[in-house]
């Protein structure tokens, strides 16, 4: 059963899609695209566990996390200007039981719009 | 001591007339830029920041970066991004970001004079590109990247 609109998911962004100052719109271009649901694991832990499983010192670190709203992606994907109807799809796995997918293709246009709307959350400072 | 130049030979054949004149217009056309004239053009058009990412993406990430599908920085994307960076007069002060996506691309990412973000993302067969002013994107192959290099250049 899709995830319901009323979740929150995020998305790990790391150093090649991150420069400090730009976000690539290759973070959600394409299909398949791997997300995280907050409902299952609070966005505390994720920091651990995406530094674990998803960054690779040194070439590619975790900068930020990425936040967004279930419903709120749909909306963006059904008011593009070539409608999508966006869905996220539970998939966990071994490291990570609240893994999700969007298994839609995304347009690079569209990336941009799901970018924008984004909620960024830099690393907690320890 | 008496030293005696070695003796002159005739060589064996003469080129033909117009063979030679191809041998000398050829040794006059310009050379491709070599890889550190590469590297300084990145260095002054992109800046220090983005010079710095191309070398790390360059040698650092290897098949299975990332969740484990990323692929190395394909050599005929870097191509067509150099000659991209060659051509292209980007605006004033303006410092382009640099990325690599998951097939081994790499895009660029800046504004135009009124803010609005212009991507291009440079794949083995041609630039892929984004300007947010229009919300345009599109395709062209590397054969038809004038086009692209005239429609993004500021005005």
């Amino acid at each position: 059963m899709a995830v319901q609109p009323v979740e929150d998911i995020v998305r790990a962004i790391c150093t090649d899609k991150w420069d400090g100052q730009r976000c690539s719109a290759s973070l959600f271009k394409g299909e398949n695209t791997s997300v995280s649901r907050l409902s299952v694991i609070p966005l505390q832990h994720h920091w651990d566990m995406f530094r674990q499983n998803v960054q690779k010192p040194p070439e590619r670190l975790l900068a930020l996390i990425g936040e967004i709203n279930v419903g709120h992606l749909q909306r963006v994907g059904r008011e593009y200007k070539q409608p999508v109807e966006i869905t996220v799809e539970p998939a966990p796995v071994d490291w990570n039981p609240a893994h999700a997918i969007i298994p839609q293709p995304i347009t690079r246009g569209l990336a941009n719009q799901i970018i924008r709307g984004l909620k960024l959350h830099e690393p907690p400072r320890t | 001591m008496t030293t005696l130049l070695p003796r002159y030979f005739h060589p064996a054949y003469e080129l033909d007339e117009a063979l030679r004149e191809e041998v000398v217009s050829l040794a006059v056309r310009s050379a491709e830029p070599s890889e550190a004239d590469r590297e300084e053009i990145v260095l002054k058009k992109l800046g220090a920041r983005a010079w710095g990412r191309l070398h790390h993406f360059r040698y650092f990430y290897r098949q299975g970066w990332g969740e484990g599908a990323g692929k190395p920085l394909s050599p005929r994307a870097l191509e067509g991004f150099h000659r991209f960076v060659e051509q292209f007069g980007f605006p004033e002060a303006c410092t382009p970001s640099l990325f690599l996506t998951e097939a081994g691309h790499l895009e660029l990412y800046w504004e135009d004079i009124r803010g609005g973000a212009i991507q291009v993302e440079f794949t083995p067969a041609g630039a892929e590109f984004y300007l947010q002013s229009t919300e345009r994107e599109g395709f062209v192959s590397y054969v038809n990247l004038s086009e692209l290099l005239r429609e993004l250049q500021p005005h």
